[in-house]
């Protein structure tokens, strides 16, 4: 219990900047992304054991609640992706990166370019829902 | 302000350093695969137009189960690894450290074995599909 309490204050009171963000959006995107791969692998398998339970799970997943969790979901995926590739060329590649300035302003081109492979997809995606959920669009 | 020196240190080859390297190699990979399968699945194709025969059809193509194959194997992994070290951070003791590395292996293992039966076997379904 204390170490629960001494990490997550460390994780909210730590006022590292675009370091500290960062890191958590890492682990929030990768463990909601997680998360989801651990339920979409369980329902593709449906298609083999239950396949009846298959297109139950498909009709869930075609509500709009889910529709718009699939969309932050993308998010992440893009997000996580390429804070990763980040991380990992800096690790693998080049060290001499890791520095507090060069942290801050590859955070901010993180960001952007998560948000500019994010918004086209995003805008596809809520299109298709309003188009098969609410009948826009001509759907 | 002064630039950060980089320490170069030597690290043990243990099955930390091994993860650390894998979650990194593995990143490399996944970026096409993940990306490839989010965008053709979510944006192009669309939940709207998925059934057991768009499965099926999919499955049909050895390169898409091969493609399925390898994301399972890769994207399940780094996730599982992503998860142990997260609660690393809230287990401080070896022994909460070797349940949750005991725990999290069953279930990785169990989830993928149940996934691979899956992508082996196929759509569970008589043909013609409906």
């Amino acid at each position: 219990m204390a170490s629960l309490v001494t990490t997550l204050s460390g994780y909210l009171g730590y006022r590292g900047r675009e370091g500290q963000w960062s890191f958590l959006l890492h682990r929030i995107s990768g463990l909601g992304t997680g998360l989801f791969l651990t339920i979409h692998i369980l329902d593709t398998s449906f298609v083999y054991f239950a396949p009846s339970l298959y297109m139950e799970a498909i009709k869930l997943y075609q509500s709009t609640l889910a529709g718009v969790g699939e969309v932050v979901l993308v998010f992440c995926v893009f997000y996580h992706g390429i804070n990763g590739l980040r991380v990992a060329y800096f690790d693998l590649f080049a060290p001499k990166n890791w520095t507090i300035p060069s942290e801050r302003k590859t955070f901010w081109w993180t960001l952007g370019l998560s948000l500019a492979m994010w918004l086209p997809a995003a805008a596809i995606m809520l299109f298709n829902l309003l188009k098969n959920n609410y009948g826009l669009f001509g759907g | 302000m002064a630039a950060n020196k980089v320490r170069e240190a030597k690290t043990p080859n243990n099955y930390e350093k091994f993860a650390w390297k894998w979650m990194r190699y593995s990143a490399l990979l996944l970026i096409p695969l993940v990306w490839g399968h989010v965008i053709l699945q979510d944006v192009v194709v669309g939940v709207h137009n998925m059934n057991l025969g768009y499965v099926a059809e999919r499955w049909a193509s050895l390169f898409w189960r091969g493609f399925d194959a390898l994301l399972l194997a890769f994207a399940f992994a780094h996730g599982i690894n992503g998860v142990r070290q997260v609660l690393n951070d809230f287990i401080h003791s070896d022994q909460g450290r070797r349940i949750l590395f005991i725990a999290l292996f069953i279930f990785w293992l169990a989830v993928s074995l149940i996934g691979l039966i899956a992508l082996l076997a196929g759509v569970g379904q008589q043909f013609p599909l409906k």
